[in-house]
């Protein structure tokens, strides 16, 4: 899941916290129309409803449990996964009759082992989005400690040169994140 | 936070994961006439039977409920401190992992017993902090230091770099 989404998830888990929090406390203090501050919180009136609703009531809970135990192994393989699948970026052409999606994996690779064939880059990450022709290309590079990022820029345009040239295509946008390891400068 | 948020929906996760299916083999079993198997429901509910809206653990519940989801709004919802800084032509660099660097490069520095490089602003408008702690006198070779680092970075910062060399704590 990306940052972005775990914003969004946690903005609504906080509204709904207070939400919740506000009607309970209102009902509580006697702000709620008809509501009775002294009533008890599982009346007889809701267990009578309960017991002769059964056993579509209790189904109707069992529905609600499985349908939060699959939320919630979604969530889990989305959290756990995510080093996976989908980190290559995906390719798409549009055409006539749908779209055509090409996993970019194997350019990514190429790309990678390129970048890497400079002692500089520890580790490279190519994440390659959009159409084929004109793609997005996401590189994240990981510098050893000391190196100069100035020669570096012009060792990873080389790469990249090569790979417009194999690949046959113009990218789009070009995104570099360099991570620089600290060590003695 | 980013952290923070990947622990806390991980535990979101599990928690929904194993309340889900204990509600749904509760409810399962209550379904087809059952006794419960894993969670005694009667008995969680008994309390829930005698409890009152205005009795305090509700009220201190909700209140908590709001706090919690107040803070969490907050925390959301402000600007954070960005995760990379734009040095131009499309290159970014992580700023967690310059801070490091830049407090290497400022550690060196002879008579600086301690440094810490802190990254202010956001996009292409940044600039460091660094705290020193250690000899007065070395505070124009921290602010070298710093900038040469950067300038073999190829991420030069225009203007002065601020160096901040608490008074209480210099060196004798």
């Amino acid at each position: 899941m990306t940052h972005a989404a775990h914003r969004v998830l946690w903005t609504v888990v906080a509204l709904l916290l207070v939400a919740l929090g506000g009607v309970v406390l209102a009902q509580s203090l006697g702000w709620l129309p008809g509501g009775d501050p002294s009533g008890v919180l599982l009346g007889t009136g809701l267990r009578r409803s309960w017991e002769l609703a059964t056993p579509w009531a209790p189904l109707a809970a069992a529905a609600a449990g499985l349908l939060a135990a699959t939320s919630g192994l979604w969530l889990l393989l989305r959290e756990l996964g995510g080093a996976g699948v989908g980190r290559r970026g995906t390719l798409v052409h549009p055409g006539r009759r749908g779209r055509t999606r090409l996993a970019a994996g194997a350019l990514t690779r190429a790309l990678e082992r390129d970048l890497t064939g400079d002692p500089r880059i520890r580790r490279a990450r190519v994440v390659l989005t959009g159409d084929p022709h004109r793609p997005d290309l996401w590189l994240r590079v990981e510098i050893v400690a000391g190196a100069r990022t100035v020669g570096l820029r012009e060792h990873v345009n080389v790469a990249l040169r090569r790979y417009v040239d194999t690949a046959d295509c113009r990218p789009a946008h070009l995104d570099v994140t360099a991570l620089v390891d600290a060590g003695q400068a | 936070m980013r952290t923070a948020n990947r622990l806390a929906t991980l535990l979101l996760a599990v928690v929904l994961l194993v309340g889900g299916v204990l509600l749904a083999v509760a409810a399962g079993a209550a379904a087809a006439g059952r006794p419960a198997l894993l969670v005694d429901v009667a008995g969680w509910a008994a309390p829930l039977g005698e409890t009152r809206w205005d009795d305090w653990p509700v009220r201190a519940a909700a209140i908590g409920a709001v706090l919690l989801g107040l803070g969490l709004l907050v925390a959301e919802l402000r600007r954070w401190r960005p995760q990379r800084l734009d040095v131009g032509d499309g290159w970014h660099l992580h700023r967690r992992r310059l801070e490091r660097r830049l407090t290497v490069a400022a550690a060196s520095v002879p008579g600086v017993r301690r440094a810490r490089v802190r990254i202010r602003g956001h996009g292409a408008q940044w600039r460091p902090r660094v705290v020193v702690t250690g000899d007065p006198a070395s505070r124009d070779e921290v602010e070298f230091a710093v900038r040469q680092e950067l300038h073999r970075l190829a991420a030069p910062r225009p203007g002065p770099i601020e160096v901040w060399l608490p008074s209480g704590r210099r060196a004798a």
